[in-house]
């Protein structure tokens, strides 16, 4: 009995962040009527999209011991460079392409000044936003581009009834989760965000894979910038203002741990609805702006506190 | 590494060196002028700084260097600092934050450069440096006139705010609130929330706001990008055919849109003009044609389906519009 007790709790323990994100779930659907329905939840889950991708990358970036300032800044440019290229070529395949490229082209510079400078990533991924965004604005004179035509169908698009964004999110999701799960890349990134010279002096290339997760996280950064553009219709060059911490607290809400060697894509993906759920809910029940940000805030803190609660929970159990 | 380094300061000597060639090309007889921008990512502010650069490339006799002040009250304060210390001709500003940038545009003036203010003025220094702006009050009145007969009894609308405590913003709000809702107390706000300009977030309080009411007859926005993004949530659902939609700009998008027939009226703040009238007023300065202070308003004319040719016919000559 007390073990089936005990296993009771550390599964609550192991999953308290999915716990928050089902009495979310249960409060704003007794909080107002037009919340469970398919409509509004099909349009929490386009809203997330985008930002969720960003959060993908961030997390195996921060497991791995690192962060990255750029994500908004490298977005606007892929996402411009991607509706230039469709204006040019009217195709879609190619312009799809071409933001992942400008993405992952980007992320070069990071992934080099960090792994082979010893750059520490908040400096070097600081430096590239700041060139980023002096980039976009410079090839487009600061000037929004109207008339993409077409373009939008990755971001207003759906296959069945599912938004073409929303089918790219569980995309990266399963990219993450297997990347992190199932290959040597992945255990790669835990090693070293839990203990770089352990990592080094078990043999791991530990220059190598922080080059590479830099590589597939400008991938995720620059279809984000294609979803996004395509969303709004629109190529904006001062889009992603912000984002960084936006794609941030949605992997450290979902259990991401800042000092590296934890997280999960599932919990990410978690952190995302819950950022979601909030605005949504907050939305729908006519809540002011002001007051929004502080309740988003202390939910926030709420969410973190808990979780941190939980897993020190979870360590003494297993010290004893 | 040895050789990588040399190079890079190699490059950087080079530059430096092309840069005070450059410098020290220049004809003396040029008046120098610094346009300090509020911030290039901003994309009025940027069509601004585009404009004053196309303005002053038809004066042969002045030059322009724009900075870029990034939103950021520090950096602006510092391009003012180093323009008094350049000695800059003249300086044309648009500030960040009136309060913040009051003391040292007063230094502009203690250091004998004439400044002019542009988009937006700072109230408490008229009476002592020259000014061309438009009236965000103006801005937002003229399309609250004009939906005074045009939305339906008993309306529900949703609004669209900018940042709290933008000028602009705050001043178009206020024109709503006296000239609109105070005499259509019919009218219902069912939703109001703050989009900072940006039509990616005012699409997300759109969806929401479709899903939590049974109807919206009308989208009041202070700024067009924000009205833009309401209008792309709903512009295929044929229940929002009759939608009313309001903007302030005259962007090339709610050109579009107006065109189209599917947003109502904005009131156009036209950088051109801003443009135009201060570096005109700047020629007039340094030449000595003028002196004393000189505080003008451009125009907001309202721009509906009956005028839209025009502000699309603007847009298109400089490339804006295909």
């Amino acid at each position: 009995m007390k073990v089936t007790i005990e296993k009771s709790k550390n599964f609550a323990i192991k999953n308290s962040i999915y716990f928050i994100l089902g009495a979310i779930f249960i409060i704003s659907s007794l909080l107002n009527e037009n919340f469970l329905t398919v409509l509004n939840l099909r349009n929490v889950l386009r809203q997330i999209s985008v930002i969720t991708i960003l959060a993908f990358g961030e997390t195996l970036l921060i497991i791995g011991g690192m962060i990255d300032l750029s994500v908004g800044a490298v977005f606007a440019v892929a996402g411009i460079l991607s509706i230039k290229v469709f204006l040019i070529t009217d195709s879609l395949v190619l312009a799809l392409l071409t933001g992942i490229l400008a993405g992952v082209a980007l992320n070069i510079i990071s992934g080099f000044l960090v792994s082979y400078f010893k750059t520490p990533p908040f400096i070097a991924t600081l430096a590239l936003m700041t060139m980023a965004r002096g980039f976009v604005l410079l090839i487009t004179k600061g000037q929004n581009i109207y008339q993409i035509g077409r373009y939008i169908e990755f971001g207003q698009g759906s296959i069945g009834f599912i938004p073409t964004p929303v089918i790219f999110m569980f995309i990266m999701l399963a990219i993450t989760w297997y990347t992190l799960n199932h290959t040597r890349l992945g255990r790669s990134i835990y090693a070293i965000g839990g203990n770089e010279e352990a990592a080094m002096a078990s043999g791991i290339q530990v220059p190598w894979v922080k080059f590479i997760v830099y590589l597939i996280n400008g991938a995720f950064v620059g279809l984000a910038g294609v979803l996004f553009m395509s969303r709004v219709n629109a190529g904006l060059p001062n889009a992603g203002i912000g984002f960084e911490l936006d794609a941030l607290t949605v992997a450290i809400i979902g259990g991401t741990s800042f000092s590296g060697g934890i997280g999960t894509a599932a919990g990410t993906l978690a952190g995302g609805f819950i950022i979601g759920l909030l605005n949504n809910i907050m939305n729908l029940v006519g809540v002011n702006s002001y007051v929004q940000q502080i309740i988003k805030g202390a939910i926030i803190a709420l969410a973190v506190i808990f979780d941190m609660a939980a897993k020190n929970r979870r360590a003494r159990v297993q010290e004893n | 590494m040895k050789r990588l380094v040399i190079l890079v300061l190699a490059m950087v000597l080079v530059s430096t060196g092309m840069l005070v060639a450059q410098g020290s090309s220049e004809d003396s007889d040029v008046f120098e002028v610094a346009y300090i921008a509020r911030a290039q990512g901003d994309s009025f502010a940027s069509w601004l700084a585009n404009s004053i650069q196309q303005e002053m490339d038809k004066y042969p006799d002045m030059t322009v260097d724009i900075m870029d002040g990034q939103a950021s009250d520090e950096k602006v304060n510092s391009f003012i600092e180093n323009s008094i210390t350049n000695q800059y001709d003249l300086i044309i500003l648009q500030p960040n934050n009136g309060e913040a940038q009051m003391p040292y545009v007063r230094q502009v003036v203690a250091a004998g450069i004439p400044i002019i203010l542009t988009n937006p003025r700072i109230p408490e220094l008229i009476g002592e440096v020259s000014s061309v702006d438009a009236d965000p009050y103006e801005q937002g009145a003229v399309n609250a006139r004009y939906a005074l007969d045009l939305v339906p009894r008993n309306a529900k609308v949703v609004v669209l705010n900018g940042p709290a405590g933008n000028m602009h913003s705050t001043a178009r709000e206020k024109a709503w609130d006296q000239e609109f809702f105070a005499k259509r107390p019919d009218v219902t706000i069912v939703g109001e929330q703050i989009a900072h300009w940006n039509k990616d977030e005012a699409m997300a309080f759109m969806e929401d706001w479709v899903q939590a009411n049974d109807r919206i007859d009308a989208v009041i926005s202070m700024n067009d990008n924000m009205a833009a993004g309401a209008l792309e949530v709903v512009k295929d659902n044929p229940k929002y055919a009759d939608l009313q939609v309001y903007g302030v700009d005259g962007t090339a998008e709610a050109a579009l849109l107006i065109e189209a027939g599917k947003m109502t009226s904005t009131s156009f703040q036209n950088a051109y003009e801003l443009a135009r009238t201060s570096v005109e007023l700047a020629h007039r300065i340094l030449t000595g044609e003028v002196t004393g202070l000189y505080d003008t308003d451009i125009d907001c004319p309202l721009i509906t389906p009956e005028n839209v040719g025009q502000l699309i016919d603007a847009h298109k000559a400089t490339g804006a519009i295909k």
